[in-house]
């Protein structure tokens, strides 16, 4: 069996909520159910299961063994994904691993988080010497840090910066999963005038922690064809990176993962920047985003500002982004955000894109990033192309 | 210090690794930094082995405390221990040993913090007894 015979053959995806009062649990419920019912399958089929480490439920180090028995399921083979914003598309990687070597046939890739209602979480480790005594506690201070470094070694142009956010936001006006609180019309002025909380980040520049939840069901095209599933997308190619430079005590910060991995990617699938139908980069801030289409080889590295400013990058336009709004627009379900961008391509590529929908797309290039360490570029860096 | 900063709680150390040698000596406004014996080289934060080597002939070596300032951001957003800190400065600093050090820019007019400037290490008095590395910006 070849990679190509295993594809995703159905998604869920909740609606992004702001402090819902409730459990990833939960969230993951209402996940399952609406896979169930949207592909009709028996739940009993699943004999496969991995679960992102939601922050919100951190502290159990059996959280997935409790999803099973909460969701009535008994998988032969499970993993626990802790590689944060990576892990919905490193899971269906894994998933699919799993397959080929015979351990499960149908398996479930499910992301569920609620830290806006409950934030169980100790990244612990050095941070309480080195890191939080400093105030630079969290992302936004880091990526204050890289934004920084970035413009002093490239043109940074915060209109590029804008246009991400106004048109990701664009987007999330056309989802119905999006936050509530985001939908509304940003413009370039509001981009402008937004409070600088970590210089020169931006607000407007950052995700915001909600909860939510989202589902993928991986198996052989040949099972998805059994079962009856007409529709389907097949990853053509996965790669991930974690410490990139880890052995480097000054190590370029704006190097990533993405630099490494996505030769790899693009090779594997036979495929060049150019054959992307969409572009779903995982968007903790906007200038992850803006580096990704340099790292991916949308343009030359150092040009992403001109790049952006210079290309159409709606829904309708030549390389659409983040059609769904992204995290920064449709709101971050916490650490399952990975799964976000891996629902949006998903949908798209269905052609259930809606009002948002890319016109006849052939292919996505989803990307996660997970955790921001000490002084470094972000912790892990994945890419996944998947193909209609 | 600002008159509204409140004396903040000093680091636990050992929790990570054993990172005592680090505070006595920053206590004693020396900074010392873990060493690779065998690929000769600095690591900061400390680790349980070299990232060079994987092995854990390592030591603790006294730096310059002078290097150029890598990265810098202001932080503006509330946290723990940040109260009436804000707007607080902070930066990669890349010492001269070739090692990188998070820290806050203190002692500093902050039109002087620049990539590329000097900085020297400063200690910051976070209580009346325990200091703090930091970093302030010098003449070349």
């Amino acid at each position: 069996m070849s990679t190509g015979d295993i594809v995703i053959a159905g998604y869920s995806e909740t609606p992004v909520v702001f402090r819902s009062g409730r459990s990833a649990y939960d969230f993951a419920g209402e996940a399952l159910a609406a896979l169930i019912e949207s592909t009709g399958i028996d739940k009993d089929i699943i004999d496969g299961m991995s679960v992102t480490v939601p922050l919100s439920e951190a502290s159990n180090p059996f959280f997935a063994v409790y999803m099973a028995d909460a969701l009535g399921i008994s998988p032969t083979w499970l993993n626990y994904g802790g590689i944060g914003g990576c892990s919905a598309t490193g899971g269906v990687a894994r998933a699919m691993s799993a397959i080929r070597d015979g351990y499960c046939e149908v398996a479930l890739v499910l992301s569920a988080d609620a830290p806006s209602t409950s934030w169980r979480a100790n990244y612990g480790a050095f941070r309480g010497e080195f890191q939080d005594p400093v105030g630079v506690q969290g992302p936004p201070a880091m990526f204050g840090l890289l934004m920084n470094r970035y413009a002093y070694q490239y043109d940074l142009k915060e209109e590029a910066l804008a246009k991400i956010a106004t048109v990701q936001r664009e987007h999330a006006l056309l989802n119905d999963n999006a936050l509530e609180k985001f939908k509304k019309p940003m413009t370039k002025e509001d981009y402008l005038s937004s409070r600088v909380v970590a210089d020169p980040l931006r607000m407007l520049d950052s995700v915001m922690f909600c909860d939510g939840a989202n589902a993928f069901l991986v198996m052989t095209q040949a099972r998805a064809n059994q079962i009856g599933l007409k529709k389907t997308v097949r990853p053509a190619a996965y790669a991930e990176l974690t410490n990139v430079n880890g052995n480097q005590s000054c190590p370029d910060i704006t190097e990533t993962g993405f630099a490494r991995i996505a030769p790899k990617v693009f090779a594997k699938a036979g495929l060049k920047p150019s054959d992307i139908s969409m572009f779903q980069p995982y968007d903790d801030f906007t200038i992850a985003v803006l580096m990704q289409f340099e790292d991916f080889g949308f343009c030359e590295r150092g040009e992403g500002s001109d790049f952006i400013l210079a290309n159409d990058i709606s829904y309708q336009g030549n390389i659409p982004l983040n059609t769904g709004g992204g995290q920064i627009s449709a709101g971050q379900p916490g650490l399952a955000s990975g799964g976000l961008n891996l629902a949006e391509a998903v949908r798209q590529l269905f052609g259930e894109g809606g009002k948002r929908q890319v016109k006849a797309p052939k292919t996505a290039l989803v990307t996660g990033i997970g955790v921001i360490p000490y002084g470094r570029n972000w912790g892990t860096s994945a890419a996944m192309i998947l193909e209609a | 210090m600002n008159a509204d900063v409140k004396p903040r709680t000093p680091p636990k150390p050992n929790v990570y690794v054993n990172t005592a040698p680090f505070w006595e000596a920053a206590q004693q406004r020396r900074l010392v930094i873990q060493y690779c014996c065998d690929a000769g080289k600095f690591q900061h934060y400390p680790r349980p082995v070299s990232i060079f080597t994987g092995r854990r002939n390592l030591e603790w070596r006294e730096v310059s405390g002078r290097g150029v300032i890598y990265a810098h951001t202001v932080i503006r957003i509330p946290g723990p221990g940040l109260e009436g800190r804000l707007p607080l400065p902070a930066a990669t600093v890349e010492l001269d040993e070739g090692v990188r050090f998070i820290a806050n820019i203190i002692e500093t007019d902050p039109a002087r913090i620049a990539i590329g400037a000097r900085v020297a290490v400063a200690w910051d008095p976070i209580t009346d007894d325990f200091v703090y590395p930091a970093f302030k910006v010098v003449e070349g």
